[in-house]
């Protein structure tokens, strides 16, 4: 690990030629999957933080001091995840960690930054109860849209602007399909309304007919899902066997590239809400694209959501460095809950993010619904990113 | 009513799954009075190496059908070494030591072996298997079927009876089933019957390749595909009796119709429990199975 890190730190002042001098690097730890189901979220990620850290370091670094990522590969078990934060606090000394796919490796990790009194930049895992965790001094951040906001967006889309009147849940078994599915229907209630029906399903089930007949004969104008990519795709396969189609509304997951790829043409119309489409609706994002494709030799970003929100994450934390004056990870919490510098993000503009008592950078106003169509995430409705809508920032208080 | 024919004809492409790899649990039974736990594993490399040759076909420039016929008697073949090595390396000892618990072990501890070289091998994300005949659903009065359902239902079967008539009317199937009858009595007789018990654990995996690669097109293919298929043929393999060929078949599609109908009228969230409550009541109350015959072991 030590050559890996000397070799890294070499590379990387190698690329800046000398535009940051022989400083103490900073250590930024990154904890993601790189392998497995979740990988396409977690390597757009680890990209989208590598380009951030070498466009920083390329204009001097942060304090004059040179980023370093010592990245790690949490394989999105809980244990391996507990396992690279113990490594990253004790063995690497990071002042910061990013990253964060899976909800459940957050929860279980995060304890021992809090304990360490180091700060945690969540910029993927949505679990709405990441950044509760614990009370203030609350260490842990989140650059993503958490699942209340998200679920908030689905009924929205499919009662508000499309006015289904009747609809189906469809969420999986795990943790995250089942807490979605409770934030869905909190946020169907809100709106007066009760599913016609809410069924379940496993990991890895082979056979959705009994689900979705269930949908198809209560009636259902759409589907509302909560699940993972490749049970996703077997519901869309499902509704094509079945010769039924009605519009699968969900959580983010449906623009992953394990829905699109095996459902195939079934995934078209599918929706989902994207902090971030790969459109150049800003000139940031424009340049972000651009940066991004020329650096990893790709047309479409594995998944533009998780490389934006990786990207903006190590902005927020390089601003707060500087704002602290200082790698303290008691200043460094302080400095993000008081952040005076506008931070000029891919997603939106971070202007004060966060404060003591809220954690949570995106808001329900930021994200839009995306649309897959041939397979790739456009957006619903492209007017949405046009003139003045296409910067969508939090409002203040 | 299409509902219920609809939900039965989904129930009877699954249950034969579970039908055809119970089928594999029973060969060996039968024979070594011991089971492949790594059954479902099994499966899963037959999906995978199917996987990869019918790719390296298409990359020739076939086209689907005949690259899917083409890669069956390569995934058959592996199958045949897989459960060969399985037998070898995990059952050989443990059956010569009349070990109880040896076989248990070494079998769960390949199945685990060979989930890992999977993992490495083709990597932890599903992947999505070409199917030979599209997918797009055929319509029988209101039913919808996938034409590879038709052929798993089929093709469990003909695989099915394709063994027994072998078992039956070859000079080698005698000696399967006279190992079967009385393993002592066989060996007595001139029957090599280790070499029998390798050659079941070979035609158990062989199926199990198969099941593979005919349930990989309708459902997504991965190093982990392997694991509930091969738990629910367990079950399903107690259930129409560990002794007997009818009896597995009768039990998958018992467990299949009922997963799809309780899914339906009762909750999708309970679809597994009927199937193990049928479990329960079968082993206490008729332990060999509802097909099996239940054996006097003197003492």
């Amino acid at each position: 690990m030590a050559i890996k890190y000397v070799l890294l730190a070499a590379v990387l002042s190698a690329a800046c030629a000398g535009a940051v001098q022989a400083q103490e690097p900073i250590k930024v730890g990154l904890s993601g999957p790189f392998t497995g189901g979740s990988s396409a979220m977690g390597v757009s990620m680890r990209d989208g933080v590598k380009l951030a850290v070498g466009e920083i370091n390329a204009k001097g670094g942060v304090m004059g001091r040179p980023l370093v990522v010592v990245e790690r590969d949490d394989e999105a078990k809980n244990e391996v995840g507990v396992q690279v934060a113990q490594e990253l606090i004790n063995k690497e000394k990071v002042v910061a960690t990013l990253g964060f796919i899976n909800t459940g490796v957050s929860l279980a990790s995060q304890r021992f930054y809090q304990e360490a009194e180091i700060p945690v930049f969540n910029n993927v895992a949505t679990g709405s109860a990441v950044t509760k965790q614990f009370p203030a001094p609350n260490y842990i951040f989140r650059n993503a849209a958490y699942d209340t906001v998200q679920s908030a967006m689905i009924v929205e889309e499919a009662i508000g602007r499309k006015g289904f009147k009747k609809v189906a849940i469809l969420a999986d078994s795990t943790n995250y399909g089942q807490f979605g599915k409770d934030d869905l229907l909190k946020a169907l209630t809100a709106k007066g309304m009760t599913p016609v029906a809410v069924e379940k399903f496993n990991v890895k089930d082979t056979d959705m007919t009994s689900q979705l007949l269930k949908a198809k004969e209560a009636g259902a104008e759409a589907i509302l899902t909560y699940a993972i990519g490749p049970e996703l795709a077997q519901i869309a396969n499902g509704m094509a066997k079945l010769g039924w189609k009605v519009p699968m509304i969900g959580s983010w997951t449906l623009s992953m590239a394990s829905f699109i790829d095996p459902a195939g043409p079934n995934a078209d119309g599918a929706m989902m809400p994207q902090t971030f489409i790969q459109a150049p609706t800003t000139p940031k994002r424009k340049a972000f694209i651009e940066a991004y494709q020329a650096a990893y030799k790709v047309d479409r970003i594995p998944s533009p959501v998780s490389a934006a929100q990786g990207y903006d994450s190590v902005y927020l934390l390089a601003a707060a460095i500087e704002q602290a004056k200082s790698t303290d990870g008691v200043k460094i919490r302080e400095a993000l809950e008081s952040l005076k510098t506008k931070v000029e993000g891919v997603v939106t503009t971070y202007d004060a993010p966060f404060t003591k008592d809220d954690h949570e950078a995106i808001s329900g106003n930021i994200p839009v619904m995306g649309i897959v169509k041939g397979g790739r995430v456009e957006a619903v409705d492209m007017k949405d990113l046009e003139g003045d809508k296409a910067l969508r920032v939090k409002p203040k208080g | 009513m299409e509902i219920l024919f609809q939900l039965i004809v989904s129930g009877i492409a699954v249950g034969m799954i579970y039908g055809i790899i119970a089928f594999g649990y029973q060969l060996t039974f039968a024979t070594s009075k011991t089971l492949n736990f790594g059954q479902g594993e099994a499966l899963m490399l037959g999906a995978l190496v199917g996987w990869s040759t019918i790719r390296y076909l298409l990359s020739l420039g076939l086209s689907p059908m005949p690259a899917y016929l083409l890669m069956i008697p390569v995934v058959l073949v592996f199958g045949m070494m897989q459960g060969a090595f399985v037998e070898l390396l995990g059952v050989r000892q443990a059956i010569k030591t009349k070990s109880e618990a040896g076989w248990i072990m070494a079998t769960i501890a390949l199945g685990i072996i060979f989930l890992n070289i999977a993992e490495n091998v083709w990597g932890r994300d599903d992947l999505s298997f070409p199917s030979p005949l599209g997918n797009t659903s055929l319509n029988f009065f209101g039913v919808r079927v996938l034409p590879m359902e038709i052929v798993i239902v089929f093709g469990a079967i003909g695989m099915m009876l394709l063994v027994e008539l072998f078992n039956r009317t070859s000079i080698y199937g005698k000696a399967v089933v006279a190992t079967a009858a009385d393993r002592d009595a066989a060996q007595l007789m001139g029957i090599n019957t280790s070499r029998v018990i390798t050659f079941s654990y070979a035609l158990s995996s062989m199926v199990a390749a198969f099941a593979g690669i005919m349930v990989a097109p309708v459902t997504l293919t991965g190093a982990t595909m392997g694991a509930s298929l091969g738990l629910k043929a367990f079950a399903v393999a107690i259930i129409g009796g560990l002794s007997s060929g009818i009896g597995v078949v009768v039990g998958g599609l018992i467990l299949g119709i009922t997963e799809t109908l309780t899914g339906y009228f009762i909750s999708t969230g309970y679809k597994d429990v009927p199937g193990l409550i049928l479990l329960l009541l079968v082993l206490s109350l008729k332990p060999a199975g509802l097909f099996g015959k239940t054996a006097i072991k003197k003492v």
